[in-house]
């Protein structure tokens, strides 16, 4: 609580900063950065240098079950406190047009956006951020009533890709440039170029694509041919359908399944929903690796809370005899079960 | 709309298609091959110079030594210079001595020419005038074109757009269809125009500027537009354009302008200047095709004003109904989250608040009207009024209730809505400890809870009837202490209501609310209140929702007084406009 953190310097002040974060101690954590302002740190860096590695500390322990979610979630709100004390220690004056900022309807994760958003800010631009989960109707209607240059749309999750596809359009339909960043995207954009979108990997490049209106503008149109075969569009429609069958298979081969909670029931029917979704963003993008990724994390998760990969391994087999006439899901179901049989197989830590 | 327009226009049922969908295909891709030609066994033996004359094709024989043989009269006709006894090339026409000949453009008129080898090293040329077969198929595709590019047009002006972007979008599509160099004056308002102008570059995207112009310094022809006629004075527009500075690399002696009114309301919503570089004349095609863009954009641009100043009334009334965030206090820390049902509205039936008592101590309350939408919305706003008032001449919340309940009941007996809410409203008083004390009075609602340090998540019992249905309600009251680091939590019925789940039908329910706070009570209240939000809302998938709203209050202890921090600026007023000369 002392200043010893005045170092002008955020990976210095990285561990203490850190610190504040898991006791929640929003003043503290203020302190840091506002410190490091202070003597002279540049706000930009105390962003992406202090506040973004550490907002991803808070994911990986959440992903390795060191942290709650009770925690994940305190933490992530003294986070959004901090960036809210540079922004008002900063002020940037305005010299630039509008820049709409918001998270796909669904996506809570807002602190990536909101920095991309600072930083947009500390460069000239004149910022609205939305905030988290923006239903479409909302930012529409918002592009109607104020002139935006561009909007700024955020992915964490490439489950949410056929959405965000859709809320890309509603923007172009308003004659809105978007330009689209998060891990949605895949960790090279690769999605966003499927989905004939701008795409930026970080808030500096993001902020000189959205310097550049014509490069906004001239993006190479959606390869969306392979939508055709109608195996996205009917797998959504069975989602439900899948998800029951797939319990009513997991209650049958794995005994303790019988026994869950219904906490533990609720959370094993939106693990299995995120299998289809997932599939689905997959078929959507028709690219295999993202389902492969996401099968890789979800077993990673699993076991961090003793869930055996063999459990995703079977409802990978359930969904994969389902959907028997569904070759490109077939085929991304198939590469998916070989890569859960190698996790499993592996020496266990 | 002119006649004009209508020509252009698609009809809508989809008879007028894009090139290239081509459902009746005039040359079938597998035509069955025709057998190869007999010779002629022409019996009665004819006259052929006579047949001959009657060809459309003119003919050229020539012999081996390329002496013209014979020239049928309507060769003679399409090529004077070629003399029968001469030799071909002495005409001088250089088509007709190229080995593969194909079309040419004699004397203004389109010739094809087709060449055979005849018996003997003789060789025949067939001239056919095509002039006005591909002037009808060169017809047919400019208006397939036109029609192309006024659907486009239609469907990238056709939604309510933000007036200033449909105005960049009018001059953005102008080029380079229309003209090189686009530029939109908006009908003045209070002494000035603003404009945005296009300019064609040499990639695809063109150029974009804009400004504003006193309406005095307006070229005449632009005014004379603005009052609703087209100037006919044509040189005189591109003249006036390039003194003015309006049409930058354009040069006034070879360029070509013109100035079509946008029609509006009642007068023009603008004009649209066009210029071309090459000097390529506005013949009347084009200019069907200018107007008829005209016609669109001025369409755009006025539902757009429209639609701006209807959101402008109500966005002032939405503001007025948004729930107000809790007011700094003293001890608490505050936490809300509210989403509406109807998303596109952002105002709904839910309301929360509070306001500073002079003692120190904080009136709050949440709750809930019936019936969704605008209607419910302007009932929260009389409701909160109500409160605002009230609150000045009692704050002992049961009393409190009771007057709300009068008030309500007589509002809405004058107004005949039937109109009831269910609310929780108390009184926080902060102690030197860093404790509360929370005083609730229930009307109807569900209950709150709490959350203790020792992580145990209680459930306040508190009862009570409808609020605005019965003269004198029974009203439950109920006082809860919070040491420093506990949080009580009031939430409404769109979050334990919440259809999700497996179907989609299934409610959210009070035990999943209890569960996914369970191990929170170390949470701030915002991000409490966040959280109730994200679960409600992941639960629900994209499936419908009532309204939600939740109100945490958390005993911040005796710790460091609270720094005041900013939050992310909202929208604010837009940019001062500049006085510039495009």
């Amino acid at each position: 609580m002392t200043a010893t953190t005045t170092e002008a310097d955020p990976a210095r002040a990285f561990p203490g900063y850190l610190e504040f974060l898991a006791e929640a101690d929003e003043h503290g954590a203020v302190e840091v950065a506002v410190g490091l302002l202070e003597s002279g740190v540049p706000a930009e860096r105390v962003l992406l240098d202090l506040v973004a590695p550490a907002q991803a500390e808070v994911g990986e322990r959440w992903a390795r079950d060191e942290w709650s979610v009770a925690q994940e979630h305190a933490a992530t709100h003294i986070s959004e406190r901090v960036v809210a004390a540079v922004a008002a220690y900063a002020d940037p004056r305005p010299t630039r047009g509008r820049i709409v900022v918001a998270c796909m309807d669904g996506e809570w994760h807002a602190l990536p956006a909101r920095l991309v958003a600072e930083v947009l800010r500390l460069r000239g631009w004149q910022v609205t951020f939305l905030g988290a989960s923006v239903p479409a109707a909302h930012l529409v209607s918002y592009l109607h009533r104020y002139d935006a240059h561009a909007v700024a749309l955020a992915c964490a999750l490439p489950m949410r890709l056929p959405h965000a596809h859709r809320m890309i359009e509603a923007c172009r339909r308003s004659d809105v440039p978007v330009v689209v960043g998060g891990r949605g995207f895949g960790d090279d954009g690769r999605w966003a170029r499927v989905l004939g979108v701008a795409w930026a990997p970080d808030a500096p490049t993001a902020a000189d694509l959205l310097a550049d209106e014509r490069a906004l503008r001239a993006m190479p149109p959606a390869r969306l041919d392979h939508l055709a075969d109608d195996e996205y569009a009917s797998l959504t429609k069975r989602r439900g359908e899948l998800i029951d069958s797939a319990l009513a298979d997991l209650r049958e081969r794995v005994p303790g399944v019988r026994d869950y909670t219904p906490a533990q029931l609720d959370s094993t029917v939106s693990d299995l929903g995120y299998i289809v979704d997932f599939l689905a963003a997959a078929l959507y993008v028709d690219d295999e690796t993202l389902f492969g990724e996401f099968v890789e994390w979800l077993v990673a998760i699993l076991v961090s809370r003793r869930v055996p990969a063999s459990a995703v391994g079977l409802t990978l087999d359930h969904y994969g005899q389902r959907l028997r006439d569904f070759p490109r899901a077939g085929r991304f179901l198939d590469r998916a079960r070989a890569l859960v049989s190698g996790l499993s197989d592996a020496p266990r830590r | 709309m002119t006649s004009a327009d209508v020509r252009g226009a698609d009809p809508g049922d989809g008879r007028v298609s894009t090139p290239g969908t081509g459902r009746a295909r005039p040359w079938p891709d597998a035509a069955p091959a025709l057998p190869p030609l007999a010779p002629d066994r022409g019996l009665p033996t004819p006259d052929w110079s006579e047949v001959v004359e009657h060809f459309r094709e003119g003919l050229i024989v020539c012999d081996a030594d390329g002496v013209v043989r014979h020239l049928s009269p309507v060769a003679e006709r399409l090529v004077p210079e070629v003399v029968a006894g001469e030799v071909l090339a002495a005409a001088g026409v250089p088509a007709l001595l190229a080995t593969d000949p194909g079309e040419f453009t004699h004397h203004g008129r389109r010739l094809r020419l087709r060449q055979v080898p005849l018996s003997a090293a003789r060789r025949c040329w067939y001239v056919e005038d095509v002039t006005e077969s591909v002037s009808r198929a060169d017809a047919l595709l400019a208006e397939r074109a036109r029609s192309a590019f006024l659907a486009v047009v239609g469907e990238k002006l056709g939604n309510p757009l933000h007036p200033d972007r449909a105005a960049a979008a009018v001059v953005r599509l102008a080029v380079p269809t229309v003209a090189d160099v686009a530029v939109l004056v908006l009908a003045p308002r209070s002494g000035r125009a603003r404009w945005w102008r296009a300019v064609r570059a040499d990639d695809e995207a063109p150029a974009l500027d804009s400004g504003m112009l006193a309406a005095a310094a307006l070229p005449s022809a632009i005014e004379e537009g603005l009052g609703g006629t087209e100037p006919h004075a044509l040189d005189w527009v591109v003249e006036q354009a390039v003194e003015a500075g309006w049409l930058p690399g354009v040069d006034a002696a070879g360029a070509t302008a013109r100035v079509v009114p946008l029609p509006g309301r009642e007068t023009p919503a603008g004009v649209l200047l066009v210029a071309r570089r090459d000097g390529r004349w506005y013949d009347e095609a084009d200019l069907d095709l200018v107007r008829a863009f005209a016609a669109r954009a001025g369409a755009a641009l006025t539902t757009a004003v429209l639609y701006r100043d209807q959101a402008e009334v109500a966005d002032t009334l939405q503001a007025s109904l948004l729930p107000v965030e809790p007011a700094a206090a003293a001890g608490v820390q505050w936490g809300t989250a509210y989403r509406p049902a109807q998303a596109g509205l952002r105002i709904g039936g839910d309301f929360y608040g509070s306001h500073r008592l002079v003692d120190g101590g904080s009136v709050f309350f949440l709750g809930d009207v019936s019936g969704k939408g605008v209607e419910a919305a302007v009932f929260t706003g009389q409701l909160r009024q109500c409160l605002h008032a009230l609150h000045r001449v009692e704050s002992q919340p049961g009393r409190l209730l009771k007057l709300l309940n009068d008030a309500l009941l007589e509002t809405t007996q004058a107004h005949g809505q039937g109109r009831f809410a269910t609310m929780v409203l108390g009184v926080v008083r902060p102690h030197r400890d860093g404790s509360l004390t929370l005083t609730m009075a229930g009307g109807g609602h569900l209950p709150p809870l709490v959350l203790r340090a020792s992580s145990e998540v209680e459930v306040v019992p508190l009862s009570g009837m409808l609020i605005g249905v019965v003269p004198d309600p029974r009203i439950g009251e109920v006082t809860v202490h919070l040491a420093p680091g506990e949080t009580c939590l009031l939430y409404s019925d769109g979050v334990t209501e919440a259809r999700g789940g497996l179907r989609g039908d299934e409610q959210f329910g009070a035990e999943r609310l209890l569960h996914a706070v369970t191990g929170c009570h170390r949470m701030p209240a915002p991000a409490l209140a966040e959280r109730i939000e994200q679960v409600t809302c992941d639960w629900l998938g994209h499936g419908d929702h009532d309204d939600i709203a939740v109100l945490a209050l958390r005993a911040t202890g005796p710790g460091r007084p609270g720094r005041h921090l900013h939050a992310v600026h909202g929208p604010t007023g837009a940019d001062r406009p500049r006085e510039t000369t495009p």
